[in-house]
């Protein structure tokens, strides 16, 4: 990983989001506001059954119906190759089954046809004409009658199954105490405000154009080419605005293919735009969990065992896998024995997938509300045996965290909430009538580092044009990089212009896994310094130049767009000067990011998260009061917008604890709550106070900038926290969530 | 959606005679719940008869101090700020402030409100096969199905639905009347016989006549120094339908309860009137909650809960304490 680091002039400012003014004022267009000539639309029909086939499809209706220009079902859909189950830089596909290639139906509202027709309302009108009729098998819903439970030893590569030291003899061990409890999270589906929608344009039998609003243009590309058999260059995909993702726009899900096939079909643009009840089957959710915990800590609470074994669900028609504590069991607390495993059932549910903070979010539920648990057993301080726990290297890989400040956390946090004045005993501290209840727990989450690719153009206008193929969900992604621009090529922020959301552009990852910052970042600070040696290049051999045949080497950024000598800075040029004198209007650069593996050094965040809440005894609605959050996440790229994405993690994590959940028909198998009336997520009102404080220092170990993501770990800790704090002001362990009401009467 | 033509009524007179012969002609009124059904396709109207235009928003004084009427077209939003009712309907502003959200209920008309219909998932989702308030016939999803928001209270075996107003709980305990008009003339219906209980018709939910309009409310004047009061659980803290409501009416004499009106919301298919624990009521003084939890008993005592409601038998107990207990303080 790059080392030389990146001197900070934007970097940490709270710059104002640079595509703010389009937001507000509507001029940014997402995916489905292009508007191709001849555009048509697209509506999905969805299967009624979990489980079962197809055994007739009466279309006439349908067809006949006003402006319905085709109607494409299993029966007459072209059959596309399955594509190869994609690697994480070729683009991923959880939902393996290609869409109309059978008459097989594997859960409630699997697509089952597509109609399209000139307008979105003649193309809804004629979807409910559409007569499907089924062989009904009774589903698999539930554990107990999953088609098949396996425990896979990986998944992306990482170990799903791990073991250290002794867990049984320590967990027997009469003198440690010890904890076991099972702790359960249900399904919870991404709701971002942008529904997932694609249009698709041939503009010849070999190029297809997608808008697409995901989270990975280079990997639909990828997968869209090889499943049409095109060449990935004639394969486009636009998307320059998300309106929210949480992970479920990074796979590439059937609804995309479709459109490209219906497109091709009819021979025009077609869009094809989810509802918001068929985001809840045809894009993903995070898999209900169910989490046994079990601590074993000795007297002075020092940890000797840890042991996590989760459950989770994935679909038939694809192996995605929930796992939870894969970044966060082993990597928490120094405990001498460590192990967890997991273990996945097969149901007629639609496929699962990552959801902001996968593994972790659940996952330090579990963990974190076990650790409350041990804490009122061994009658401790549950933020002491925390900070006792703390430990500075890796508990499992024996190697030091690069940097690592959670005692800071701890400490600065415990001071912003005044936690030295809780009262131990649960039901003690009361406002009024209201119980009062103050939990912690701690948040951490992995920092990604993977490959991509930055060009960088500068003009001799003294303005930077900076292109990767990446993404901006609404984090302020696209200012964060306009940051890291400056800082690199030393100009300042409003010289520079970065453009992402085209595979025309070089290859940018998944925006997952928290990467993004760090990865495309690093790669805008090597296209800087390979556009720097170009201009010193240039400027050492111009004889007119005052650096003439200085050193190119020693020639750096010594100011607002200048170069000069490190021994000299007064000896300098100007960018613009050293293009001009050369008779070039511009000149750029690439800067190639690969993937590293460094053995030396763990890369981690970590954060604190304090709960209050206050809760009517007799009417028990838990309100969360106030949250204060205090992260180590190395460098800040910009302190408003990182502010913002702990915040929204919050946010997050409290709809987790008190209200997220997609039920679903027990016996038809289809989603219940598929609206946003009926499935809740806060609103304002339940949203008080949330106070986010950064610490630490740069990570400069992991890259130039310093910076590890912020994405996820927000996320991360939150239920439990809000958990925990239910339990100081009730006295009741609330083990499965969400906690509503009805679990506190 | 369904193809069907829209006519704009511009009083309630051609408001009917548009409707009349046309029985699947529907009335629109701020539409959030109409136009929610009809792009699911629970609702399939021919045609669109919109009330908007009527003089009918008006918020005024009866004569002869007969209490106060409200138009139907009056938007809950300015239902909730009109000062004569705040001054003298207090319960009735803040059911209408618990409901919905400020944009919703700057749409959303009296008339409407009265007819919401429920939320019941199977009733709103038309992929689910059995539903009898949709499809007379098919059955009940929600009695074997998942069944949080439903009936405890009244529910028969063909329905568990729930009526989800706010504002008919308060109209409930305020006696109102409801003022319709239709093709044979126009009458008023007391509040108590507005709304039915499902029987074995849930698809019929009141006792409005198809082609009649809700011109509408009226409101008695409430005995003086009475003492009302709202109080809506529900899973979080705004933009959330009852899981348990109760609105009350208390005359009070010296800390004792001279004669309670209750009502519960979110329990049965129409906002509950509480008889039986206001009967117990009288004479029990504020301050004696074992006495009021009794009422509260009495009137839970046929209550009857379902896989994921059962928990809402408790709620309303405690519910219609802490309303008393709020109102009388
Ligand atoms: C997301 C969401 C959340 C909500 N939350 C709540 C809540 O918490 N509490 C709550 O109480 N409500 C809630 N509501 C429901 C809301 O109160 C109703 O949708 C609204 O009151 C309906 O009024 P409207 O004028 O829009 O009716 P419309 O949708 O126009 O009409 C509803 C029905 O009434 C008929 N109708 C309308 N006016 C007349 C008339 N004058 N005469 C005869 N028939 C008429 C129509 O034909 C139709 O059948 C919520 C709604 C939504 C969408
Ligand atoms: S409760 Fe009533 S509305 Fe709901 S499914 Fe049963 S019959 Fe239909």
């Amino acid at each position: 990983m790059s080392t030389a680091a990146l001197k900070a002039q934007s970097m940490g400012q709270p710059l104002d989001r640079v595509d703010g003014r389009l937001k507000v004022t509507g001029a940014a267009t997402y995916p489905a506001e292009f508007h191709p000539a001849g555009l048509l639309y697209g509506h999905l029909v969805t299967s009624r059954i979990a489980r079962g086939t197809i055994t007739a499809i009466d279309s006439a209706a349908a067809e006949k119906a006003p402006g319905v220009r085709a109607v494409l079902t299993h029966l007459n859909a072209p059959k596309l190759p399955e594509p190869p189950n994609a690697q994480k830089a070729e683009g991923i596909r959880l939902e393996q089954r290609v869409p109309f290639s059978d008459a097989r139906i594997s859960y409630g509202g699997q697509y089952v046809g597509v109609v399209v027709a000139d307008t979105l309302e003649q193309a809804r009108f004629a979807a409910d004409l559409l007569t499907v009729s089924y062989a009904a098998e009774t589903p698999a819903l539930r554990k107990e009658d999953a088609l098949e439970t396996k425990q896979p030893a990986e998944t992306n590569g990482e170990k799903l199954q791990f073991s250290k030291g002794d867990v049984e003899a320590a967990l027997k061990n009469a003198d440690f105490t010890r904890v076991e409890q099972t702790y359960s999270t249900p399904t919870e589906t991404h709701n971002p405000m942008e529904n997932s929608a694609t249009i698709a344009t041939w503009e010849s039998p070999e190029k297809l154009v997608l808008y697409d609003a995901t989270q990975y243009v280079k990997g639909a590309q990828s997968i869209v080419a090889r499943a049409f058999g095109l060449k990935r260059e004639d394969v486009r995909v636009i998307c320059p605005f998300v309106g929210g993702a949480f992970g479920c726009k990074g796979p590439v899900w059937p609804h995309t293919l479709v459109a490209a096939m219906a497109a091709r079909a009819v021979g025009k643009p077609v869009r094809i735009e989810l509802t918001r009840a068929q985001m809840f089957s045809g894009t993903g959710h995070r898999s209900a969990t169910s989490q046994r915990v079990a601590l074993a800590a000795s007297k002075d609470g020092r940890l000797q065992a840890i042991r996590h074994q989760s459950e989770g669900f994935t679909s038939p028609v694809g192996k995605y896998v929930e796992a939870c504590g894969i970044g966060s069991t082993h990597v928490l607390y120094d405990a001498p024995a460590i192990e967890f495993g997991h273990t996945i059932h097969t149901v007629n549910i639609g496929q699962s997938s990552f959801m902001r903070a996968p593994g972790e979010c659940p996952g330090t539920y579990a963990v974190e509300c076990a650790m409350d648990e041990l804490a009122t057993a061994l009658a401790l301080d549950p933020l002491e045996l925390r900070m006792l726990n703390n430990s500075p290297n890796h508990p499992t890989k024996g190697i030091p965290f690069s940097t690592k400040f959670l005692g800071d956390c701890y400490k600065v946090g415990a001071e912003k909430f005044g936690w030295g004045r809780r009262q131990a005993a649960p039901r003690s501290m009361k406002d009024g009538r209201l119980l009062v209840g103050w939990g912690v727990a701690t948040a951490t989450y992995p920092a990604n580092q993977w490959a991509a690719t930055v060009w960088m153009q500068l003009t001799a206008d003294g303005t930077a044009l900076v292109r990767c193929a990446t993404h901006d969900l609404g984090t302020g992604a696209s200012t964060a990089f306009t940051q890291i621009s400056a800082d690199a090529l030393g100009l300042p922020t409003a010289k520079i212009k970065f453009e992402l959301g085209s595979s025309d552009y070089p290859f940018g990852p998944v925006a997952g896994g928290s990467n993004s910052t760090a990865t495309v970042g690093s790669a805008i600070v090597l296209a800087a310094r390979a556009l720097q040696q170009k201009l010193a290049d240039l400027a050492v051999a111009n004889a007119e130049s005052t650096l003439y045949r200085a050193n190119a080497r020693e020639v750096v950024v010594v100011g607002p767009g200048r170069l000069g000598l490190v021994s000299n800075p007064g000896k300098s040029v100007s960018y613009a000067d050293v293009l001009s004198a050369a008779g070039l209007p511009s000149i750029d650069a690439e800067g190639e990011l690969k993937e590293e593996k460094n053995a030396k050094s763990a890369f981690q965040s970590f954060g604190a998260q304090f709960c209050e809440v206050k809760i009517d005894p007799d009417l028990p609605l838990v309100h969360v009061t106030r949250f204060v959050s205090v992260m180590d996440c190395g460098r800040v790229i910009n302190s408003k917008l990182g502010a913002s994405q702990i915040l929204g993690g919050i946010v997050m994590g409290i709809g987790m604890a008190l209200e997220e959940e997609t039920h679903y028909d027990p016996r038809t198998g289809l989603p219940v709550t598929r609206n946003l009336a009926d499935y809740h997520v806060p609103v304002h009102a339940d949203i008080n106070a949330i106070d986010v404080t950064f610490v630490g220092e740069p990570d400069l170990q992991f890259n130039a900038m310093g910076a590890r993501g912020m994405g996820e770990i927000g996320n991360t800790g939150t239920a439990a926290a809000v958990a925990n704090a239910v339990f100081h002001a009730t006295g009741r362990r609330v083990r499965d969530l969400p906690i509503t009401p009805d679990k506190l009467l | 959606m369904n193809p069907f033509t829209y006519a704009r009524a511009k009083d309630a007179e051609s408001a009917v005679a548009l409707r009349r012969g046309d029985a699947g002609a529907k009335f629109l009124g701020g539409g959030t719940n109409l136009i929610d059904l009809m792009k699911m396709g629970v609702e399939t109207p021919t045609q669109l008869v919109d009330i908007n235009r009527l003089p009918l928003d008006k918020i005024e004084e009866l004569p002869d101090g007969r209490g106060v009427r409200i138009g139907a077209l009056a938007r809950n939003s300015d239902a909730a700020e009109n000062p004569l009712l705040r001054e003298r309907y207090p319960v009735l502003r803040e059911a209408f402030l618990s409901g919905a959200s400020p944009q919703l209920r700057n749409l959303a008309t009296v008339g409407g409100n009265l007819l919401q219909r429920t939320r019941c998932y199977y009733f709103y989702d038309p992929d689910f096969p059995a539903c009898n308030k949709r499809a007379p016939g098919s059955g009940c999803g929600a009695l074997e199905g998942y069944n949080r928001v439903h009936a405890i209270l009244g529910q028969s075996e063909h329905c568990i639905a729930t009526h989800p107003s706010d504002m008919c709980v308060a109209l409930a305990v305020l006696d109102a009347s409801v003022q319709v008009t239709g093709p044979k003339g126009s009458r008023s219906i007391s509040f108590g016989e507005f709304h039915r209980l499902p029987g074995d018709h849930p698809e019929i939910e009141t006792n409005l006549a198809p082609d009649e309009l809700i011109t509408a409310v009226d409101l008695p004047p409430l005995p003086a120094g009475a003492r009302t009061h709202y109080v809506k659980m529900r899973d979080r803290s705004s933009y959330a339908f009852a899981l348990v409501s109760v609105a009350v009416v208390l005359e009070l004499r010296a800390g004792t309860i001279q004669s309670a009106r209750v009502a519960l919301g979110g329990v049965a298919h129409k906002p509950w009137r509480a008889t039986k624990a206001e009967t117990r009521l009288q004479g029990v003084k504020t301050g004696d909650e074992t006495a009021l939890r009794e009422a509260a008993e009495a009137e839970l005592a046929g209550a009857k809960g379902y896989q994921h409601n059962s928990f809402k038998i408790e709620m309303a107990k405690r519910t219609i304490v802490r309303a008393i207990v709020e109102a009388a303080t």
